[in-house]
């Protein structure tokens, strides 16, 4: 029984160090996506460095340079970059 | 078998650190066979594709009068890779945009948005509406194109090749009132 629940604590383990190289995935995908969004609307940035979810489809971004952002897809399917102080 | 186990985790570990990228160029060609017009890019690169009716012609290879020179010295490397400069209609070339991964989903958004921006100055500029000439229009159009060609051509090189070689077919469509008519319709 004690060898089993050994057993599972490491799987536990195995599965923590496969989820977090996905997660970072996604979030290094987030942060590209948002660049090229920022770059595309002419805006200084650089490189987004932080992006914190403010709801769906709508982000506060951080970039290398300093300047913040909110990026955000309003009701008409446009995607908007609101510049932040 | 507690070796046997260790080596399993081990597997497992480097399984996870280890980051594959996307096959990218296999989404490029995916599409095109599927349309009539499109040509295998991957079996015949030099064969230029037949013109029809709503789709793009193959692109002049000196066609441009007013387009800056700065276009073509970026496009131009593109256009040079070996890969298949074949020539997409525009539903091709929107599926394949739809498609590739070498652009997110935002970034797709906003390539929509500026290319709804586009046509909807091309159908002031038809109906008269706005001070506008075609050589602004051009201006905008070989913008937009660097937008894409730089977000692709690093990822998604078959698709940037194809739409290099598509970029004066779809001018040409642009330009002519005629066919804008049957792009709105």
């Amino acid at each position: 029984m004690k060898t089993l629940a050994a057993a599972w604590a490491q799987s536990l383990v195995v599965a923590a160090f496969l989820a977090v190289p996905s997660f970072a995935d996604d979030e290094e995908a987030l942060k590209k996506d948002l660049t090229a969004v920022i770059a595309l609307h002419g805006l200084p940035c650089g490189q987004v460095i932080a992006v914190k979810v403010l709801a769906e489809s709508d982000y506060a971004v951080s970039c290398k340079d300093g300047n913040k952002y909110r990026v955000y897809m309003n009701t008409g399917g446009r995607v908007v970059v609101e510049k932040q102080k | 078998m507690r070796v046997l186990y260790a080596a399993v985790l081990l597997l497992l570990l480097v399984a996870a650190c280890t980051r594959v990228k996307p096959d990218t160029p296999v989404s490029g060609p995916k599409n095109a066979p599927t349309q009539p017009g499109a040509p295998p890019s991957a079996a015949k690169p030099a064969a230029p594709a037949k013109p029809q009716p709503g789709a793009a012609a193959p692109a002049a290879p000196s066609g441009r009068a007013t387009g800056p020179k700065a276009a073509d010295k970026v496009a131009s490397p593109v256009a040079k890779t070996p890969a298949a400069a074949s020539t997409l209609d525009l539903k091709t070339l929107e599926a394949q945009l739809k498609d590739t991964k070498a652009i997110g989903f935002f970034t797709k958004i906003t390539l929509k948005n500026q290319v709804d921006d586009l046509l909807d100055r091309f159908r002031q500029y038809y109906q008269g509406k706005a001070k506008l000439t075609l050589t602004d229009l051009r201006r905008s159009y070989d913008l937009l194109m660097l937008k894409v060609l730089s977000l692709l051509q690093d990822e998604d090189q078959m698709l940037a090749s194809a739409i290099v070689s598509s970029r004066e077919a779809i001018w040409r469509l642009l330009a002519d009132p005629k066919t804008f008519a049957t792009l709105e319709g």
